[in-house]
């Protein structure tokens, strides 16, 4: 039964396909705010192959064994989050008091993979894309998880599968938390590191940031893992803030509603500078949180 | 040598159905993404602008998976510009040698067909050809956007031919 869990759903396969399938839907919606066709559906599907069938180029100065090794951990780490989060709305595979927080902690080990990787070359784009990578790991991550506290504060369990359940019997959360929601939303995007949160990889200034000197494989298994990253963060927020996931259309509709709302703001903003998404999260993001979470305290107290 | 020699030859040694059917998955992936990098070798920036009008909404070719990238490493066309002056030649070997396997030229304008009318000029290596072993082709000066996506989709009609010819 675990095999299947780690194997086909909802981890594995199953995560894996509907990973490529909403890197399509993001691009598709992003080409659509910008009056463009857009991708085909098989579009990430072709990529992926092609880049798997593709020569690996083990550049001067790695350490072979982190170089081959880090990829993998990151895409790993991001498929076994999916056992924790309500996957196409059905009850976790695993669960646990506290399991919120190893989730948030598997979905960090990608971008640290990343960072690792970036450092782990010579290669001056990639150290710059490392660093840049490392810094917004540490502007992001506290807001989006004192976001994500909110409604395990009001529910008063660190378990997704409750809180998920919470979710669908009461009132939405976004209604009830709608600082929480947007600075998870936002949060979600500096994780995925989407525009306006792009620049430890902007291409323009460094190449493809700590990605620069993967080809083939390696390339092909991070963005896999970005992927995965999108559908567990997608599904995490439906579940904590749009009235829990309970069904598989449940699930498709609030995550393409999250979806749909993401790709504007990625077709909306341009690229910030790192001292300013730094400046931005610490200032304002984790501002927001805490008033929120002070909010949610208050409140509690009170009644 | 060029990739589909390489490729031709792996298929003659081994034709068993699975890697047949490998190969034909491979070829398939490889002609619907074909992700570009561009190297301007000396050009006069003309046929630099009609690319990056080729690559603007107005033709949008991510239609048909064309995406621009930043790394050699992460490329599998590389579009050249240009005549190939004697500062540019090693830049653009390296730049060659910096994409994996397997990795595909196309040359744009005339300048980078034979050197144009720099061709026989001191600081002039000649064409594109002369440095590396181009694959497509397309003249004009500068070739019009509409040019440069019928010459890219005929160097993908090429390999998707090359295969099914075994």
């Amino acid at each position: 039964m675990s095999l299947i869990h780690l194997l086909l759903f909802p981890g594995g396969l199953f995560l894996l396909l509907v990973g490529l399938l909403y890197q399509w839907l993001d691009r598709k919606l992003v080409a659509r705010y910008q009056n463009r066709i857009g991708p085909r559906l098989f579009q990430p599907l072709a990529d992926t192959v092609k880049l798997l069938a593709k020569e690996e180029i083990v550049p001067h100065g790695v350490h072979r064994g982190l170089f081959v090794i880090l990829p993998v951990i990151g895409l790993a780490s991001a498929l076994t989050a999916a056992l924790y989060v309500p996957m196409v709305g059905f009850a976790p595979a695993y669960s646990f008091n506290g399991d919120l927080i190893v989730t948030v902690y598997l979905l960090s080990v990608l971008t640290l993979a990343l960072g690792l990787a970036g450092a782990n070359t010579l290669d001056r784009f990639s150290l710059v894309g490392a660093t840049r990578t490392l810094t917004q790991l540490f502007s992001y991550e506290a807001p989006f998880l004192l976001a994500l506290l909110g409604p395990s504060l009001i529910v008063g369990t660190w378990q997704i599968g409750e809180i998920n359940a919470y979710a669908a019997k009461n009132l939405w959360l976004i209604v009830t938390q709608p600082i929480g929601f947007v600075v998870a939303l936002v949060g979600l995007m500096g994780k995925l590191e989407l525009p306006p949160f792009d620049a430890p990889e902007a291409e323009t200034e460094i190449v493809s940031g700590a990605m620069t000197e993967y080809s083939g494989r390696g390339y092909a298994i991070f963005r896999l893992g970005k992927d995965v990253e999108l559908v567990i963060g997608l599904t995490l927020v439906a579940a904590f803030y749009l009235g829990g996931l309970s069904n598989p259309l449940e699930f498709i509709l609030k995550t393409l509603a999250i979806l749909l709302v993401m790709a504007g703001l990625q077709s909306l903003f341009a690229r910030l500078r790192i001292d300013q998404t730094v400046g931005l999260w610490w200032r304002l993001g984790a501002l927001l949180a805490l008033i929120q979470l002070l909010i949610i305290l208050v409140v509690k107290v009170a009644l | 040598m060029s990739a589909m020699e390489h490729e031709r030859t792996v298929d003659v040694e081994c034709p068993t159905v699975w890697q047949k059917a490998l190969m034909a998955l491979k070829t398939w992936a490889r002609v619907n993404s074909p992700w570009v990098i561009h190297f301007n070798s000396g050009s006069c920036n003309g046929c630099d602008i009609e690319i990056l009008a080729t690559l603007t909404p107005r033709y949008d070719l991510e239609r048909i998976g064309v995406k621009l990238q930043g790394s050699p490493r992460h490329a599998d066309i590389l579009i050249c510009t240009g005549p190939v002056t004697r500062q540019a030649r090693e830049r653009l070997l390296r730049t060659y040698a910096q994409m994996p396997e397997p990795k595909f030229v196309v040359a744009v304008g005339s300048c980078g067909l034979s050197g144009g009318v720099f061709h026989g000029s001191y600081n002039i290596v000649g064409g594109i050809d002369e440095v590396l072993p181009v694959d497509a082709y397309i003249p004009g000066c500068p070739p019009r956007p509409e040019a440069i996506i019928y010459g890219v989709a005929t160097l993908l009609e090429s390999l998707k031919n090359k295969q099914e010819k075994g």
